[in-house]
C-alpha cells in the first residue's frame, strides 16, 4: 500500500497548494448543505418545538364541544373510549375588560390539568380572586402584575334555557399575579366572540373555584401513548382520527342523553313553574275574588243603607205630611174659627158701631143734655145770680124764681135725661165691653190656637229639618261609601287587569319556556382536534410553507455547487494532465489516479458539508424562527441536529461534487499517457457567429471583439457566470419583491380599499333610539365628515372541508358605503356594489376555500347556525377576509331586522393626536363599545409586516454568498486557465487596469446578461415565494417596485465588484516570467 | 554612453532559505541598432538579464540604462509603460492569444502603443499577408513565430528581445525566423537581442555576449556579421 500512501501524500500536498480551489469547493459544499440542511431542518425543528411545548403543557389531542354544554356523564362515557387517557371537563367564557377607549374581549379560561399555561413571570393564582394573563395583555390594558383587573361578563346568551343564570365568575375583580403563555392561543388570531368588537383580544386564566357553571363548556381529551407521536405527523393525525371516530360513535347517544336530561330538567322546571304559576294564579284569583266580594257586600250595604234612607225619608215624609195635614186641619179650623171670629167680630163691630152710634147718639144726646144742662145751669146760675141780685124784682125774682124753678125742673129733667143717657151709654158700653171681651176671648182663643199651631208647626219644621239632615248625612255617608266603593272597584279593576297581564305574562313566559324546551335542539357535539385550533393550524401551515421553500432554495445552491465543482475539478485535472500522464505511464491504474482527485473532492465536500450542516442547523431555524416569533407566542425554538437531513444533504452534495470530479477526471484519464504527457492544445480560437453579422462586428472596437470571442470560447464559464449572477439577482429581486409585496399591503388595504379613519362599534344592547342618537351625535361632530352605518358579523365561511373566519359587512346603504370602502371587482377592476342575488367575497378567501363566482358557500355563526349564500363577485382585498352583503339580502337570509352595529367614520384629516382625542370623546358616550383607529391598526400591522423583512435579509445574504462564491471561483478558474494569455498581454505592456478590463469586460458582460435574466427569473421566483409563504390572513400584492429592480441590480453589481477587486489583485500578482516559461 | 548599459547588475531569488544569485554583477553595453546574440548554458542568467532588460523583472542591485533611461529604477506603471512603448518580446513558444487571428494578435499590441506601425504592413513585412485572418492554431510554428515577431515589431520598440525564438522550430524555419530578425535589425535599425543556447548562430550578430554563472563572461564584437543564409548548424 505504499502506492496509496504516496498518493495520499500527494493529495494532501495538492490541498496545500491549491487551497483556493479546495476552499471554493468546500465553500460550495458548506453553502449547499448548510442551506439545504438548515432550511429543511427548520420545519421539523418548529414542529418539534410545538410538539415539545404541547407535551410539556399537556395540550389536548381532542376537544369536544357541545352546543348545550357537557356533563360528568359525558366525561365518563368518553373515558371508556379506547386509547383515551384522560378526559378533562373545563370551562371558558368570554368577558370584557373596559379601557378608556376600548373594550377588550378576553377569553376567560379555567386553570386545569390540561392545556397548562406556561408561566412567564409572577406565579400562578392561589386564591379565587387572582388571575394570570397574557404578557401582551398587560401592555394592552396598561397594567402590571399586582394590579387588579375588572372583568365584565357578557350577557350570557348561550345558555338561555337557564333562567337564573349565575354569573360565570364569582369574583370579577381579579388580581393579576402573573403572566403566562397559553398553548392553545399561540397566534395573534384568537377567534371570534359574541362580545365587543367580535374578536377575542386576549385570554385570562382564573382558578376553577372562581367559576360557576351548570355544565362544562368543553371537554379536553388526551390520548394514551401520545408521547410516541409527534404532533402534526401523519401517524399522529391518523391516531387522533381513529379515536375521533370512536367518539363519533357515541356522539349521538350522548347528544341524545344530554338532550333528554336538559329536556327533563327543563320540563320539570316548567312543571314546577307551572304549578307555582297555577297556585299563584289561584291565589291571585281568590284574592281578587275576595276583593270583589268585599266590594259586592259593601255595594249591598250601600244599597241597603240607601233603601233605609229612602224608607226613612218616606216614612218621615208621610209622618210629616200627616202632621202637616193635622196642622193644616188645625189651621183650617183655626182659620174657620178666625173667619167666624172675624165675621163675629165684624158683626160685633157693626153692633159695636151701632152701639157706638147709639152711644154716640146717646153721647150726643148726653152732650146736648150736658150742653143743655150747662146752658140751663148757666141760665140757672145766671138766674141765681140775678136772684142774688138785690135789685131783683120779685117778678123778676119770681119770674126768676119761676124761671129758676122751671130751670130747676129742666135741670132735673136734664139730669135725669143725663142719667138715663149715661145709663144708656153705660149699658151700651157694658154691652160693648162684654162683646169686646167676648171677642177678645175669642181672639185669645184663636190666638192661642194660632200659637199652638205655630208651635206645632215649628216643632214639625224642626223635626223635619233634623230628619232631613239626618237623611242628608245618611245620604252623604252613602255617597261616600259609594265613592269608596268606586275607588275600590277601580282598584279591583286595576289589580284585575294587573293580575291578568301578570298572568298573561307568566303564561307567555311559560309558553315561551315550553317553546324553548321544544326549541332545545338536539345538542350537537363538535369533535375537534388540534388542527381546529387557529394558532396551531396556522403554525403547522407555516411549517409547511417553509418546507416548500426548503425544496427550491437548496436546488439553486446544489446546481451552482455542481457547476462550480465541475469547473474547478476540470481545471485541476487539466492542470495536472501531465502528472496524470506520468502516473499512467508509470503504471498506475485509472482507479488509483482517480482516487487522488476523489479524495481531494471528498475531503472538501465532507468538511464543507459538516461545517455547513452544523451552521445551518443552528442558524437558519433560529433566523426563520425569529421572524415567526413575532406572530406566535411560544417558547424558543429547539434546534437539533437532524441526521436525516444532514445525511441527505451530505449525500446530495457528495454525489454532485464527487460526481462532477469523477466525470472531469474520467474524461482526461481515459486518454493514453502519451496524449496526456503532451501539453493540451489550448482551446482553439474560433470565429463566432456575430462575426458573420459584419455590420455589427465592424462597429465593435478591438477589445470588444476580443471580449465577444472569449465569451463564446469558454462556454462553461459563460454559463456558470450567468447562472450564478442569475441566481443572485433573482434571489435579491425576489427578496425585495417580497418586501414590496408586503409593504404595499397596508397602503392598498387602508388607502385604496378602506378609506375610513375609524371604525366605531356600537353596543349590542342599544335601543333604536339610543343607536340613532349615537349616530346623530357623531354626524354632528364637526371634526367628522362622514359616518356610514353598517352591520358587521364575525362568522366562518365554509366550502366543503375548508373554512375561514370572515367578517361579514352589511352596509346600511350601498351608496353610503362607497364613501368609506371601495369594493373593487378583481377581474374587471371596477367598483361594484352589494346586490340582491348574493354576496361579494374577497379574493384570498375565495382562494382559500376554493370557490369562484357563481358557487355557493356556507356561512356559520359561532352557534353553528349555517346559511348558504351565492357568490356574485370576488373583490380585491389584502388583509383578512370579508364578505359584503346587501341589507336586503341579509334580511331575507336571516329573517331578522337589520340593526347597525358598526359605524365607519371619516374625519377631517385629523392628526393622530386629534384622532386619539376624538376617539376618547366618542367612547365616553355610552352607546359605543369600541373604536379602532385606522392609524393604530396600521401601526400594529406595520410591526407584523416588519417581521417579514427577515425573509428579505435571508434572501439577500444567501444571494450574496452565492454570487460571491460563484464569481470568486469562476474568476480564479478564469485566471488560472488563461494565465499565459494574461502574462502575454502584461508583457506586451498592458497596464494593470487594462489587463483587468481585458478580463473583466467579459465578466461584466456576463454579469449584465445574468442580471437581466435574473430580473426575469426573480420576477417569477418572487411569485413562487409569495405563493408558498403567503399568510392565510394576507394577500400579498403582486407588484415589484421599479426601485427593487434597481436594488437587485446594484447589489448584484456590488457583489460582482467585490469579486472583481479580488480579481484585480490576483491579476496584478500574476508572475509573467514563470507563467510564460512553463509549457502547457 | 551606450544605448544600453548593464552596470553591476545583481539579481537574487530567494527560494525558501536559499538565495540563488541569477545575475552576479553583470556588465555589458549594447549600441543602438546592434543585433546582439546572448549565448550560454542553461542557468547562466541570460533569460534573467533579458527579463530585466525587458522590464519584466527587477534588479536586486546595480543599474540598467536604456536610451538614457534608468530602467532599474522604474516602478509599477512606469515599468509597464517602458514595456509598452520601448520593448518588443518574442518568446520560444510564441505566446499568441489563441482566440485572436494573426492580425488581431498584432493589433493587440498596436492598440496600446502610440507610434505603432500599421499591422497589415508589418504582416506584409513578415510575409504573412495571406494569413492575417487565420487563428494561431491554423498556422505552423514558424508562421506563429512570425506573427509573434510581427506583434513585437509592430509596436515600433526601441528594443526587440527574443528568448530562444527558434527553440521550438525546425532548422529551416528557424533560419527563416533568424533572417527575419536580422533583416528587421538592419532595415529598421532596431536593436535586437537574441538569446540562444545555440552558439552556432552567433556569427550573424554584431555583438556576442557569452554568459556563464550569472556573468557576461565574454563580449565579442563581430565586425563582419554573416547573413543568416550563410550560417549553417
Amino acid at each position: 500500500m505504499k502506492v496509496k500512501k504516496a498518493l495520499l501524500k500527494d493529495s494532501v500536498k495538492e490541498i496545500k497548494v491549491g487551497y483556493k480551489r479546495f476552499i471554493s469547493i468546500l465553500l460550495m459544499a458548506l453553502l449547499g448543505v448548510g442551506f439545504f440542511a438548515g432550511l429543511r431542518a427548520t420545519s421539523p425543528d418548529m414542529v418539534n418545538t410545538i410538539d415539545t411545548y404541547f407535551k410539556e403543557q399537556n395540550v389536548y389531542d381532542i376537544e369536544v364541544l357541545s352546543t348545550l354544554g357537557l356533563t360528568d356523564e359525558d366525561i365518563t362515557a368518553l373515558e371508556n373510549i379506547e386509547n383515551v387517557e384522560n378526559v378533562y371537563g373545563t370551562y371558558s367564557n368570554d368577558g370584557l375588560v373596559k379601557l378608556e377607549n376600548k373594550e377588550n374581549v378576553v377569553k376567560i379560561l379555567a386553570i386545569d390539568d390540561v392545556n397548562n399555561p406556561r408561566l412567564i413571570s409572577g406565579n400562578m393564582p392561589q386564591n379565587s380572586n387572582e388571575c394570570v394573563v397574557e404578557e401582551e395583555f398587560l401592555n394592552l390594558i396598561e397594567k402590571q402584575i399586582g394590579d387588579t383587573v375588572s372583568i365584565e361578563l357578557g350577557e350570557d346568551e348561550t345558555s338561555s334555557e337557564d333562567e337564573e343564570t349565575k354569573p360565570f365568575l364569582k369574583e370579577t375583580n381579579l388580581k393579576i399575579v402573573g403572566t403566562v403563555q397559553s398553548p392553545i392561543y399561540i397566534s395573534r388570531e384568537k377567534g371570534t366572540s359574541q362580545l365587543g368588537a367580535g374578536k377575542i383580544d386576549s385570554y385570562i386564566y382564573v382558578p376553577k373555584d372562581n367559576i360557576q357553571s351548570e355544565a362544562y363548556t368543553e371537554i379536553y381529551i388526551t390520548l394514551e401513548n401520545r408521547e410516541k407521536y409527534e404532533t402534526g405527523s401523519n401517524r399522529y393525525n391518523k391516531y387522533v382520527e381513529e379515536v375521533k371516530q370512536n367518539i363519533e360513535n357515541i356522539k349521538e347517544e350522548r347528544e341524545q342523553a344530554r338532550y333528554q336530561s336538559l329536556i327533563d330538567e327543563a320540563n320539570q322546571k316548567i312543571s314546577e313553574a307551572e304549578e307555582e304559576f297555577n297556585t299563584q294564579k289561584q291565589e291571585g284569583e281568590s284574592k281578587l275574588q275576595e276583593a270583589r266580594n268585599t266590594i259586592e257586600s259593601s255595594k249591598a250595604q250601600i244599597t241597603q243603607a240607601e233603601n233605609e234612607v229612602i224608607q226613612n225619608e218616606k216614612s218621615m215624609n208621610s209622618q210629616f205630611s200627616e202632621a202637616e195635614k193635622q196642622l193644616k186641619n188645625a189651621k183650617e179650623v183655626l182659620n174657620k174659627n178666625e173667619a167666624e171670629y172675624t165675621a163675629q167680630k165684624a158683626e160685633l163691630e157693626t153692633t159695636f158701631t151701632q152701639a157706638e152710634e147709639q152711644k154716640q147718639s146717646l153721647q150726643n144726646t148726653l152732650n146736648e143734655i150736658v150742653v143743655n144742662l150747662q146752658t140751663v145751669e148757666e141760665k140757672y146760675n145766671l138766674v141765681l145770680e140775678q136772684l142774688k141780685k138785690p135789685d131783683l124784682s120779685e117778678t123778676e125774682k119770681s119770674i126768676l124764681e119761676k124761671a129758676k124753678a122751671e130751670l130747676e125742673t129742666n135741670k132735673q129733667q136734664l139730669e135725669t135725661g143725663k142719667a138715663q143717657t149715661e145709663a144708656g151709654i153705660q149699658t151700651i158700653e157694658n154691652q160693648v165691653t162684654e162683646g169686646r171681651n167676648q171677642l177678645a176671648s175669642a181672639e185669645a182663643q184663636i190666638e192661642s190656637g194660632k200659637k199652638q199651631i205655630q208651635s206645632q208647626e215649628k216643632t214639625l219644621n224642626s223635626k223635619k229639618a233634623s230628619a232631613k239632615s239626618q237623611i242628608e248625612s245618611a245620604k252623604a255617608k252613602i255617597e261616600e261609601s259609594k265613592k269608596e266603593l268606586e275607588a275600590g272597584e277601580a282598584e279591583l279593576a286595576q289589580s284585575e287587569a294587573e293580575f291578568q297581564s301578570k298572568i298573561q305574562e307568566a303564561e307567555g313566559k311559560l309558553i315561551d319556556a315550553k317553546e324553548e324546551v321544544n326549541k332545545i335542539e338536539n345538542p350537537t357535539w363538535y369533535i375537534l382536534d388540534r388542527s381546529d385550533n387557529a394558532g396551531y393550524s396556522s403554525f403547522i401551515q407555516d411549517t409547511e410553507s417553509i418546507e416548500n421553500l426548503s425544496i427550491v432554495f437548496p436546488i439553486v445552491f446544489f446546481a451552482i455547487a455542481v457547476l462550480v465543482s465541475l469547473t474547478s475539478m476540470t481545471r485541476m485535472v487539466e492542470e495536472e494532465r501531465q502528472e496524470i500522464g506520468t502516473l499512467k505511464a508509470l503504471g498506475y491504474n485509472t482507479f488509483h489516479i482517480v482516487f487522488k482527485y476523489i479524495l481531494y473532492a471528498s475531503l472538501a465536500c465532507i468538511i464543507g458539508a459538516i461545517i455547513g450542516m452544523n451552521i445551518g442547523f443552528q442558524l437558519l431555524p433560529r433566523i426563520i424562527w425569529s421572524m415567526y416569533e413575532m406572530m406566535y407566542t411560544m417558547p424558543s425554538i429547539i434546534v437539533s441536529f437532524n441526521y436525516e437531513n444532514a445525511m441527505l444533504g451530505l449525500s446530495i452534495i457528495y454525489i454532485c461534487i464527487v460526481g462532477a470530479t469523477i466525470y472531469a477526471i474520467l474524461r482526461e484519464a481515459k486518454s493514453v499517457p502519451a496524449t496526456l504527457l503532451r501539453p493540451k492544445s489550448p482551446k482553439l480560437g474560433k470565429r463566432v457567429l456575430l462575426e458573420r453579422v459584419t455590420f455589427i462586428w465592424k462597429r465593435l472596437n478591438f477589445s470588444h471583439k476580443v471580449t465577444v470571442r472569449n465569451i463564446f470560447r469558454y462556454k462553461k464559464r459563460f454559463l456558470m457566470t450567468i447562472i450564478g449572477i442569475f441566481g443572485c439577482t433573482s434571489l435579491i429581486l425576489a427578496g425585495f419583491g417580497l418586501k414590496d409585496s408586503i409593504s404595499k399591503i397596508l397602503p392598498y388595504q387602508y388607502e385604496n380599499i378602506f378609506q375610513y379613519d375609524m371604525q366605531v362599534a356600537l353596543k349590542t344592547t342599544l335601543t333604536d333610539e339610543q343607536r340613532q342618537n349615537a349616530i346623530t351625535n357623531l354626524k354632528e361632530n364637526e371634526k367628522i365628515t362622514d359616518v356610514v352605518e353598517s352591520k358587521i358579523l364575525s362568522e366562518t365561511a365554509q366550502n366543503g372541508e375548508n373554512e375561514e373566519d370572515v367578517q361579514i359587512v352589511i352596509p346600511e346603504s350601498k351608496e353610503e358605503i362607497k364613501k368609506v370602502i371601495n369594493i373593487i371587482d378583481l377581474e374587471t377592476e371596477e367598483k361594484i356594489e352589494c346586490n340582491q342575488e348574493g354576496v361579494i367575497i374577497t379574493d384570498k378567501l375565495s382562494e382559500l376555500i376554493d370557490v369562484k363566482v357563481g358557487d355557493t358557500i356556507k356561512i356559520k355563526d359561532s352557534d353553528g347556525n349555517e346559511k348558504e349564500v351565492k357568490i356574485t363577485n370576488i373583490a380585491e382585498n389584502y388583509i383578512s377576509h370579508y364578505i359584503y352583503m346587501s341589507k336586503e339580502y341579509y334580511e331575507n337570509l336571516y329573517q331578522e331586522q337589520y340593526n347597525t352595529n358598526v359605524l365607519f367614520v371619516k374625519d377631517n384629516n385629523l392628526t393622530e393626536d386629534e384622532e386619539e382625542e376624538i376617539s376618547k370623546e366618542i367612547i365616553a358616550k355610552n352607546e359605543v363599545s369600541t373604536i379602532s383607529l385606522t392609524s393604530n391598526v396600521l401601526k400594529t400591522l406595520d410591526d407584523t409586516m416588519n417581521s417579514l423583512n427577515y425573509v428579505v435579509v435571508i434572501l439577500i445574504v444567501s444571494a450574496g454568498l452565492l454570487a460571491f462564491v460563484v464569481l470568486y471561483n469562476l474568476s480564479n478558474v478564469n485566471i488560472s486557465e488563461r494565465i499565459r494569455e494574461l502574462a502575454t498581454i502584461k508583457v506586451l505592456g498592458f497596464y494593470d487596469r487594462e489587463v483587468y478590463s481585458y478580463i473583466t469586460r467579459e465578466t461584466i458582460l456576463l454579469t449584465i446578461i445574468g442580471i437581466i435574466l435574473g430580473l426575469i427569473g426573480g420576477y417569477f421566483l418572487n411569485f413562487y415565494i409569495i405563493g408558498t409563504c403567503e399568510i392565510d390572513m394576507l394577500r400579498f400584492v403582486k407588484v415589484i417596485d421599479p426601485l427593487s429592480y434597481l436594488y437587485a441590480i446594484l447589489i448584484t453589481a456590488v457583489f460582482s465588484i467585490i469579486v472583481n477587486i479580488f480579481t484585480y489583485f490576483a491579476l496584478k500578482k500574476i508572475d509573467m516570467i514563470s507563467s510564460l516559461k512553463s509549457v502547457e | 554612453m551606450s544605448y544600453i548599459e548593464f552596470k553591476d547588475v545583481c539579481k537574487e531569488y530567494k527560494m525558501g532559505e536559499i538565495t540563488i544569485k541569477a545575475l552576479d554583477k553583470t556588465n555589458f553595453r549594447i549600441e543602438k541598432g546592434e543585433l546582439v546574440v546572448i549565448v550560454g548554458p542553461s542557468g547562466a542568467g541570460k533569460t534573467t538579464a533579458l527579463n530585466i532588460l525587458g522590464g519584466m523583472d527587477t534588479v536586486t542591485s546595480g543599474e540598467v540604462l536604456v536610451d538614457g533611461k534608468k530602467v532599474s529604477e522604474l516602478k509599477n506603471k512606469k515599468l509597464i509603460q517602458y514595456r509598452r512603448e520601448d520593448i518588443g518580446f518574442v518568446f520560444q513558444f510564441y505566446n499568441l492569444v489563441q482566440n485572436l487571428t494573426a492580425i488581431e494578435n498584432v493589433e493587440l499590441a498596436t492598440q496600446i502603443c502610440k507610434d505603432s506601425l500599421e499591422p497589415l504592413e508589418v504582416m506584409k513585412k513578415v510575409g504573412l499577408e495571406d494569413r492575417i485572418n487565420n487563428f494561431p492554431s491554423q498556422l505552423s510554428g514558424g508562421e506563429q513565430q512570425r506573427v509573434a515577431i510581427a506583434r513585437a515589431i509592430a509596436k515600433n520598440p526601441k528594443l526587440l528581445l527574443c528568448d530562444e525564438p527558434t527553440g521550438a522550430l525546425d532548422y529551416k524555419t528557424g533560419k527563416q525566423i533568424l533572417k527575419l530578425l536580422q533583416d528587421t535589425a538592419r532595415k529598421e535599425n532596431m536593436t535586437v537581442l537574441i538569446i540562444t543556447h545555440n552558439g552556432a548562430i552567433a556569427p550573424m550578430a554584431d555583438k556576442i555576449i557569452q554568459f556563464k554563472n550569472g556573468k557576461a563572461e565574454k563580449i565579442t564584437k563581430n565586425e563582419n556579421p554573416k547573413p543568416v543564409e550563410e550560417i549553417e548548424w
